[in-house]
């Protein structure tokens, strides 16, 4: 170990440290659904599964590749850094690996119609990518046969590591994201640190994830300065139900640092609001903006899908925009993906739609107005 | 029930009436109520087709109270008429307009859309097309509903047998909605909460050219129905009496289920299913009226089905609340209790059957 090529280089390390010189750590500012600790010799992960006093969490110990693993954790949850294969069962997982140029770590997802990063579509193009099944039931059996450094999973609320159960008894670990908790989309970006911590890509993430923070404040400065409070209606009430995001959903966040108005920006509930259509129709009569339009991207799908919103303010006026522009042939949209990890880029179009005057010139990412 | 007939002529013309005022007064209550408080008076005034500020009550009243309101009519109505029909047609207290199967076919039609066999592909592809839209889901519907009366009315030529042919109905909603459920569990989770949605049922969102043909489908069900109120009451005495009595039992038969087929799948493709309506009310016509005459049940079910649906609607929205519960639990909370309430009530209803 002393004679590594790291502790070569580095030629101020002292020469009785027993490991390279400590790797750049990382901070967590915005994120509250997890914590990243540095203790010597290896990093712990805590996840909370949920929000509050009350809720779970699970440690996990990153340990270096054959270190020995620390005392009081359960096999399950020792993971060996950097992973070398991942299998990753949401979206955003893809995200995180594409954020940090680490693509080819990820050798297993739920499915793999939903995937927009062209690094893994590449991937499952040459086969090196296999599908375990989405949610409910998992191929277990291929997952023990695979040999496999994590599986990295969705915690939802009240569910935990029972599910994994027997992967976790096979010797591999399983780590529960819980990214639903944050309310603001710099807290959910946050996420990447929690890959990058198991990368060993700190100083990946810290430049990253900083530049990103950067740019999404100097835009939320921007849209601050503007007096214009557009008023904003969000996604299609199916029928009766309308849902809206409430106080704590990082969407109102989203529409706060956009400068919008949005009216139930106060109302607490458990990430969206279920109203009905009489509740919000007073305000989509008079709105200047109506976004996120669910599955229809044309103003006539719109009009078919019910008459009554012809008589809406954004119909009216063609404002009608959704954050369907990056959708792939398969049907795969990548602000699910990319867009968690690029709260700069989502907030830029939001400012873009609702202040153009603010951001001459600038294209559209994710978002797209409504073709006729 | 002969010795009641002198007095029962009138108690019946009673509660017909009684009946029909509870439909208009539930009118009223239905379109006055709603997550947005609008004056009672304001609200007269603009379905008087005045003036009214602001302008957004004009759009709540006109486009979302009115239209739900007289849905929750039609769909009160047509269930508990074929309800009645049902539990008459096969001499079952627990028969409702679903045992035919016809609405787990809606379902079935729903789910090929929503659900487009499972790949996403395929649902982004019928959506780019610009297949989506409300009247898609109401196609799918029909068309699923359709399918599985054929099926049923097809069988019911051969069949003779009623508990045959309710082991039928029962059997091929089984199928309906295990072929769904298959679907649901390769399906992604965006997709299954559109399904989900639509499985809650709703009034809402039937509004202009849907609410006309909903209108005209459940206009001729209940007529159909109408005319099957003599063979009905033959039928209660069973079916060798009814054909001594020279019924075509064969005839009225298919008469009976093409109403409720009507009813039942026009109903659940424009709302979604809507449970208990049609079980609960004949019940409770039965209980309050005191007669298995059809003649006058029909009638009675349709106004106390109206009523109940209306009623249903009212107690969907919480109070202070802009949020408002599904209306199909509302129906169940409600029906329960009002079938257990008549069955301990009257204890000799069973027998009527």
């Amino acid at each position: 170990m002393l004679s590594s090529p790291a502790a070569n280089s580095q030629a101020k390390a002292p020469p009785t440290a027993g490991r390279p010189a400590a790797p750049t750590r990382t901070t967590v500012q915005y994120a509250k659904g997890f914590t990243i600790q540095y203790l010597p010799g290896y990093k712990v992960v805590t996840i909370m599964g949920g929000t509050g006093k009350a809720a779970p969490a699970t440690r996990y110990a990153l340990v270096p590749r054959g270190k020995a693993h620390p005392a009081g954790f359960q096999a399950s949850q020792v993971i060996e850094t950097p992973i070398r294969s991942l299998v990753g069962l949401a979206s955003l997982h893809v995200a995180l690996v594409d954020f940090l140029n680490a693509d080819d770590v990820l050798v297993g997802l739920g499915s793999l119609q939903y995937v927009s990063a062209v690094p893994v579509r590449q991937r499952i193009a040459q086969g090196k990518v296999f599908a375990v099944g989405d949610g409910r039931e998992l191929n277990n059996e291929l997952l023990i046969a695979k040999n496999l450094d994590l599986v990295m999973a969705t915690g939802w609320p009240g569910e935990g590591l029972s599910k994994y159960q027997t992967i976790a008894a096979a010797g591999i670990p399983v780590m529960l994201n819980s990214e639903w908790v944050e309310t603001t989309p710099l807290g959910r970006a946050e996420w990447v640190k929690v890959m990058a911590a198991l990368l060993d890509k700190e100083a990946l993430v810290n430049q990253k994830f900083d530049q990103i923070a950067r740019e999404y404040h100097r835009l939320a400065a921007l849209a601050a300065k503007d007096p214009k409070r557009p008023r904003v209606i969000l996604n299609m009430p199916f029928k009766d139900v309308w849902y809206v995001p409430e106080a704590g959903n990082y969407m109102t966040t989203f529409l706060r640092d956009a400068g919008a108005t949005y009216p139930w920006a106060g109302q607490k509930a458990t990430g969206s609001l279920p109203l009905t259509v009489e509740a919000v129709a007073p305000v989509a009569l008079t709105a200047d903006y109506w976004l996120q339009t669910g599955t229809l991207s044309t103003r006539a799908a719109v009009a078919a899908q019910d008459a009554r919103f012809k008589e809406f303010k954004p119909y009216k006026t063609g404002q009608l925009y959704n954050y369907n522009r990056r959708t792939n042939a398969q049907g795969s949209n990548d602000y699910w993906e990319s867009g968690a990890v690029r709260p700069d880029l989502v907030l830029g179009d939001l400012i873009q739609i609702l202040h153009p005057a603010l951001l001459p010139g600038r294209q559209l990412y994710y978002y797209q107005k409504l073709r006729e | 029930m002969s010795s009641a007939a002198a007095s029962g002529a009138g108690r019946t013309v009673v509660w017909l009436v009684a009946l029909a005022v509870a439909v208009a007064l539930c009118l009223v209550l239905d379109i006055a109520l709603g997550s947005v408080r609008i004056p009672v008076g304001a609200v007269v005034k603009i379905l008087l087709g005045q003036q009214s500020e602001p302008a957004a009550w004009v759009f709540i009243v006109d486009k979302i109270r009115l239209p739900k309101a007289l849905t929750a009519v039609l769909v009160g109505s047509g269930l508990a008429v074929s309800g009645v029909q049902m539990q008459t047609l096969f001499r079952n207290p627990l028969a409702s307009p679903s045992v035919l199967g016809i609405s787990a076919g809606a379902g079935l039609g729903v789910a090929v859309l929503l659900l487009a066999g499972g790949s996403a592909a395929s649902a982004y592809v019928i959506r780019q097309l610009g297949l989506g839209g409300s009247w898609a889901l109401v196609g799918a519907a029909t068309a699923g509903a359709a399918l599985v009366m054929a099926l049923v009315l097809g069988l019911s030529a051969r069949v003779r047998d009623n508990v045959v042919m309710l082991i039928v109905g029962m059997m091929v909603a089984s199928i309906s909605v295990s072929i769904v459920s298959l679907w649901q569990y390769f399906s992604a989770p965006e997709q299954i909460q559109e399904y989900l949605l639509w499985t809650f049922g709703s009034l809402g969102g039937v509004v202009g050219a849907q609410l006309v043909v909903l209108a005209a489908v459940v206009a001729v069900g209940l007529l159909l129905a109408f005319a099957s109120a003599k063979p009905l009451n033959a039928l209660l005495l069973g079916e060798n009496y009814a054909r001594s009595l020279g019924l075509a039992v064969g005839r009225s038969r298919t008469l009976v289920i093409a109403s409720t087929s009507l009813l039942a799948g026009s109903i659940t493709a424009f709302c979604g299913p809507i449970g208990f309506i049609g079980l609960a009310v004949p019940h409770l016509v039965r209980g309050l009226l005191g007669t298995s005459n059809h003649r006058i049940l029909l009638p009675a079910a349709a106004l106390a089905g109206a009523a109940l649906m209306l009623l249903c609607d009212c107690l969907t929205q919480l109070p202070g609340s802009q949020a408002a519960l599904p209306v199909s639990v509302v129906t169940s909370l409600l029906g329960a209790p009002v079938v257990l309430w008549v069955v301990l009530r009257k204890r000799g209803v069973g027998r009527t059957l």
